[in-house]
């Protein structure tokens, strides 16, 4: 084994902070719970899914078969949904309570997945966003708990490239981003259709798989993909896009649908819509479901938004920051980085504070916040 | 045999210090280090390009401006070689994607390049058949579409059509002079706000004032500037002309004044002066990290690549038709992304991350 000065200096930095870590667990119970799980790489390459708890303690590391996604806190069990990321084939449900892992679904034959899924707000179903690989059609997937993950519906996503879907808290109605770029796992990543692509906003009953509402943008926005959303409790739905065009046209880079209206979009002050690259990773309201957080990772900031008056409210600097989640406070919210840092901002305050941590590692797209 | 009972010591001590020398080799760089070869790249490499770009194309708006006075052939000839002066500046700091240039979208306005739905070719257009002298400024270029400020429309304006379309309609030659200051505006801008501030930012890493909290986060701009402009020569300056079974020459840069492979010569020789042309460089630390034969390595291949493309015919609007073409580009291809992946490799001894989700997200 190679021992570099970087891994002396953690082996000893562990060392220190082990006996300290030790007392704090034994001196306040807080100190367990949990405050985040993501996806993550470590610096050698390899993939895990992390709980990290309030003192930035690692409270589960759990080594995935592959590079994940997303990944997704049950409502009401201790379990960590973890997706790989497209064209990956696995998601692994993991109990963090009991540190183990419960189930690995992989994808059906001639589907894959697309690196997210949402259980659904009653807990009793997975839902997932897949490829049917020979027509190239997106498909909603909804798999049942109580039937070890048996896959009970199975319907169309009337569009191509479904990326992100979330549930509209305290209705039926799932939301699905459909991104609109076709690919195929035999060309990897490749995008096939950007001359021609579409992305829809679809908005479908979780019971029937009724489309209720479906959206598209104007043909000369159409190479806006529709890729990371949130959904607040009016059914408004924050968008955050990534435009596969020349990005110096500066186009906008979010978006707001409220039900029975066209997709709004959105423009950062020049300045910022600029610095913001033509990319966003991630999209999420807070608490209260007034402001919005979008990532742009390529630009290195998070820009925040007021969705009750379609303003943009400020920006911060977050190197390779993508991961966004909403705080049990309102304005508040925690972003991830590929860095490995993690900050805590507070619209209301202005505050930003780093996170504490004890891992150096890259954290991937998004990631979730765990409350039980 | 020796006895069992030789004392351990020295065995220990000879393994402990074995491992502290392969520490010490291969130990991520210092904050000091970091800052050391920053301060080299900025003074050395960066600011010496935006010097370059500010002179020529100052130069550049003079000689068009005198062709309006006066369009004829000298004039013209003037103009089109100081159009060659100011891109080969622009070719040669290209690779900075970072600091003043992205101000208001400047890189994009120096030129927007590649355009799949023609659209310089559009607003141009549309522009000269107007002829509104409103347009005629450097105010209205600020404001005015990506398309019509930069290199690109120059070119079109100044390869394109013949002297007597300048003679003939002031307008044309009057939005070439107009869009020469502006480009003459914005390098200067960039210019100065490296002298006047960012320089100091990366100097000052880790200050309250600074953009950077580490000189470490500095240099993986500097990195990044080293790196990332190896796939976008190889996909779309080699790679996309290339086409799929059918050469495209008009997918080539800059092919209306004929540089299309010059441009790719100076990228490649930029980013070998970034690599070990300066007095602290990236070559020099992955010596001192104990990392001379990769570093060699990378040496061998700029040069190989820089020789490669000595051979090519140009240009390559012409000789992109000629089968020997294709193979020698092909072969460049391949080799810029051998660097690719030696120099992407060694960013891990040197600890740096070029960017996880902003390099590949989802």
């Amino acid at each position: 084994m190679e021992i570099n000065r970087r891994r002396f200096c953690q082996l000893l930095g562990s060392a220190m902070l082990l006996p300290q870590m030790t007392l704090a667990a034994a001196d306040d119970s807080r100190s367990a719970q949990p405050m985040f799980a993501s996806a993550a790489k470590d610096r050698s390459g390899q993939y895990h899914l992390y709980l990290i708890g309030q003192q930035g303690q690692v409270l589960l590391d759990h080594p995935l078969p592959g590079r994940a996604h997303h990944t997704e806190a049950h409502p009401q069990r201790p379990l960590l949904a973890c997706i790989a990321r497209r064209p990956g084939h696995f998601i692994d449900i993991v109990d963090y309570q009991q540190q183990r892992l419960v189930k690995r679904i992989i994808a059906d034959n001639g589907r894959h997945f697309f690196g997210h899924a949402v259980f659904s707000e009653d807990g009793r179903w997975l839902i997932t966003t897949e490829n049917e690989i020979n027509t190239g059609q997106g498909r909603v997937v909804m798999r049942s708990l109580e039937q070890n993950y048996a896959v009970i519906a199975d319907y169309p996503s009337h569009g191509i490239g479904p990326h992100e879907l979330v549930q509209q808290p305290g209705s039926s109605v799932l939301v699905v981003a459909n991104g609109g770029i076709l690919t195929h796992p035999d060309r990897g990543r490749e995008k096939l259709n950007l001359d021609s692509m579409q992305p829809s906003l679809l908005r479908l009953d979780l019971l029937s798989g009724e489309r209720l509402d479906q959206q598209q943008l104007p043909s000369d926005q159409h190479q806006l993909s529709i890729r990371h959303i949130d959904t607040n409790r009016e059914g408004n739905t924050v968008i955050a896009f990534q435009y596969q065009g020349n990005i110096g046209l500066n186009l906008p880079l979010v978006g707001v649908h409220r039900p029975g209206e066209a997709i709004q979009l959105l423009r950062a002050p020049d300045p910022v819509n600029m610095a913001m690259k033509g990319y966003c990773g991630s999209a999420r309201f807070d608490q209260s479901g007034r402001f919005a957080a979008v990532s742009a990772p390529r630009g290195d900031l998070i820009s925040f938004w007021d969705l009750q008056k379609n303003q943009f409210i400020s920006s911060i600097k977050s190197r390779d920051g993508c991961g966004l989640a909403a705080t049990g406070n309102s304005a508040e919210f925690i972003i991830s980085s590929g860095t490995g840092r993690c900050i805590r901002h507070n619209l209301q305050t202005g505050a930003t504070t780093r996170q504490p941590q004890t891992l150096a590692t890259a954290w991937d797209n998004h990631l979730t916040t765990v409350r039980l | 045999m020796k006895s069992t009972n030789a004392p351990l010591w020295p065995l220990l001590l000879g393994i402990s210090l074995l491992f502290t020398a392969a520490g010490m080799l291969h130990a991520a760089p210092s904050e000091p280090q970091w800052q050391a070869l920053n301060h080299s790249l900025v003074s050395e490499h960066i600011l010496p390009r935006y010097q370059s770009l500010q002179r020529s194309s100052a130069e550049l708006a003079t000689s068009t401006a005198a062709l309006c006075r006066q369009p004829d052939q000298t004039h013209l000839e003037r103009a089109q070689a100081d159009f060659q002066q100011t891109m080969d500046a622009w070719q040669s700091v290209q690779n900075i994607q970072f600091g003043p240039i992205t101000t208001h979208m400047r890189n994009f306005s120096m030129q927007f390049w590649p355009d799949k739905k023609n659209l310089i070719g559009k607003q141009l257009n549309q522009l000269l058949q107007q002829q509104n002298p409103d347009t005629l400024s450097v105010d209205y270029l600020y404001q005015a579409s990506i398309g019509v400020k930069g290199l690109p429309a120059l070119e079109r304006l100044l390869f394109t059509g013949s002297l007597s379309d300048l003679e003939n309609t002031s307008y044309r030659c009057q939005l070439t002079q107009t869009i020469a200051a502006y480009i003459a505006v914005n390098s200067q801008a960039t210019l100065d706000e490296w002298t006047d501030g960012y320089a100091d930012s990366v100097s000052n890493a880790g200050s309250e004032a600074s953009y950077y909290d580490s000189h470490q986060e500095a240099a993986v701009d500097m990195m990044k500037a080293l790196i990332e402009p190896l796939e976008a020569i190889r996909d779309q300056k080699i790679l996309s002309p290339l086409g799929d079974g059918q050469v495209r020459p008009r997918r080539t840069e800059s092919w209306r004044s004929q540089r299309s492979l010059r441009n790719i010569q100076l990228n490649v020789a930029t980013l070998h002066h970034l690599y070990s042309g300066t007095k602290k460089s990236v070559d020099s630390l992955l010596r001192q990290q104990g990392r001379a034969a990769q570093a060699d390595n990378i040496s061998t291949l700029f040069n190989a690549i820089e020789q490669q493309l000595q051979a090519v015919q140009a240009p390559l609007i012409t000789s992109l038709h000629q089968p020997e073409t294709v193979k020698q580009l092909l072969e460049i291809s391949a080799a810029l992304q051998q660097l690719d992946r030696e120099l992407s490799a060694e960013m891990i001894t040197l600890n740096i991350q070029l960017g996880f989700n902003s390099r590949d997200g989802d």
